[in-house]
């Protein structure tokens, strides 16, 4: 391959072909070809630069009217003049069965981490009210009253309203949560009370003997294996368990007594672990009105000063929720959940089994 | 060397790109050409909103065909390598800065397309296949190798971004529907 030095030039020492076209005739054409070339791209690159000039000025003008446009027209936004923009309504939702997480991670729906949420959101300036989107037929004992507690901490602390909203099921340790704040919504036929502890426990004693399996256990106390699946229940133990029982149901009633203020001797009798509608509550007034989520969020929103239809801010992070259902979809595929729901270990409980 | 002369250069004796010394001036007006197309690339999205407004912005604009026709020239010059053509790979990279200025266009094609004379997307269709043929005349240039070769190395980091991109989007989708179901 021939080295070429000059990028631009013409090498004098260049012979031309056999056969190739005399010099004279190519001269003209080659000589003439670049200086058009240089033309054309001159008047191309002048275009360019009047084709960008204009499309910026475009640019700038469509920029600026859409700075200067109005945001939102919407006249229901006026109803809040006096208010900051960001003010708003927190929507807190509690779903499922509650109880303590198995881990700290972030993303789970246990009983520390909504308790979390709500401490962290009673904290923000911008949220004026709390509502609790409550779904749940309650959970263990320890991971209910962290919830009640936190809410009882935010209310102290914040003097923000809580307005508790029932949707399919709220009963029993759901109730309990919904017993801290200072409205319960519920749709007429929601199904709620179921005010009471339950503790149960399986007995796989008859089928181990079938199977030729015994279990053998080594104890500090008698009491040391209490709730066991492996045998009986002594008179003892029952008695004991039922005292705890009472313990719990007593804390039960006294959150009743005091949410909804009521004398216990009243919630008492309401407290025979019955479950009730919406509207049945509302009659024992266990309920302070019937209504949806909006009709919640309307509530909390004129307790929290900003006038019905307020801005509405959820909890939900997106990362969040999806490393949630990553999680969920990657323990085992499920069958993790399937494995804790039949786990034989014993727990006292504010929970409604009939769901 | 002014960049209009390396550039006319280019145009009027492309045999030169192969030559034993990379041609002067070549470098300044392969940026420029990443620059300017880059420019027009950003203007035209601009119009369409499909890019924040800031220099922050067009940088990223400008950072991303860079790294893509980095890889794109890499791609191309490891085919070559590997069935034993050889050239250089900066100017190929460089070469591809001038067939850029094509993209040049997409600023009076983007009023056009504005005016509803052909979708935007269809302006931006042609522009990229005017690139490509423009690309595959200079890897002819550089790489002594047939109309096909050319075509087929040009096409071939094209062809695998698409395939790993529809590859990405159908496991996305599986993996989605796995989530949900």
């Amino acid at each position: 391959m021939e080295e070429q030095n000059n990028f631009g030039g013409v090498n004098p020492g260049e012979q031309p072909e056999p056969g190739a076209q005399p010099a004279p005739s190519v001269q003209p054409a080659s000589a003439a070809s670049p200086r058009g070339a240089a033309l054309w791209l001159k008047i191309i690159a002048g275009l360019y630069a009047l084709s960008l000039i204009a499309a910026l000025a475009v640019i700038n003008r469509a920029d600026a009217v859409r700075k200067s446009k109005p945001k939102d027209l919407d006249l229901s936004k006026l109803t809040g003049i006096g208010q900051s923009k960001k003010d708003a309504v927190a929507v807190i939702p509690i779903y499922g069965a509650i109880s303590q997480g198995n881990s700290s991670r972030s993303w789970e729906r246990g009983s520390q981490q909504i308790a979390k949420r709500i401490t962290a959101l009673a904290g923000k300036k911008e949220v004026k009210a709390i509502v609790l989107d409550i779904n749940s037929p309650g959970g263990t004992v320890g991971a209910v009253q962290e919830i009640y507690s936190a809410i009882l901490k935010a209310k102290a602390e914040t003097k923000k309203p809580f307005i508790a909203r029932f949707g399919e099921v709220s009963a029993s340790g759901g109730y309990y949560v919904a017993a801290a704040c200072d409205q319960i919504i519920a749709q007429p036929g929601t199904i709620t009370g179921s005010i009471g502890v339950i503790f149960s426990v399986g007995n796989f004693e008859g089928l181990m003997k079938k199977v030729g399996f015994r279990s053998e256990v080594i104890k500090s106390g008698k009491f040391k294996d209490i709730g066991s699946a492996s045998r009986e229940m002594t008179p003892e133990e029952r008695k004991l368990l039922q005292a705890m029982i009472d313990d719990s149901y007593d804390q039960f009633v006294t959150a009743v007594s005091a949410g909804r203020k009521m004398p216990a001797d009243q919630v008492k009798l309401l407290a025979d672990g019955r479950i009730y509608t919406g509207r049945q509550g509302l009659e024992v007034k266990l309920v302070d009105s019937l209504g949806d989520l909006q009709d919640a969020i309307d509530k909390a929103g004129e307790l929290g000063g900003l006038g019905k239809n307020p801005r509405v801010l959820t909890d939900s992070d997106p990362f969040e929720n999806f490393l949630s259902l990553m999680d969920s979809k990657l323990s085992l595929f499920g069958a993790k959940s399937v494995f804790d729901s039949v786990s034989p270990a014993a727990s006292l409980e504010y929970h409604w089994y009939g769901k | 060397m002014n960049t209009f002369v390396a550039l006319e250069t280019i145009i009027n004796k492309p045999e030169l790109l192969a030559g034993a010394e990379r041609p002067e001036g070549l470098g300044r007006t392969g940026l420029l050409g990443y620059f300017s197309g880059t420019l027009g690339l950003f203007v035209f999205l601009r119009i369409f909103s499909a890019v924040p407004p800031g220099v922050m912005s067009f940088s990223m604009v400008l950072l991303l065909v860079l790294a893509a026709n980095f890889f794109f020239a890499s791609a191309i010059h490891l085919f070559m390598d590997l069935t034993g053509v050889k050239g250089s790979a900066s100017r190929l990279f460089l070469a591809f800065g001038c067939s850029d200025y094509f993209l040049a266009l997409l600023v009076p094609l983007a009023f056009f397309a504005k005016l509803h004379i052909l979708n935007g997307f269809l302006w931006f269709c042609l522009c990229l296949l005017l690139i490509i043929y423009a690309r595959v005349r200079l890897v002819r240039r550089l790489y002594p190798v047939s109309v096909n070769k050319a075509l087929l190395s040009v096409w071939l980091p094209y062809a695998g971004f698409s395939v790993v991109f529809f590859a990405v989007c159908v496991y996305s989708l599986a993996w989605l529907i796995w989530l949900v179901i």
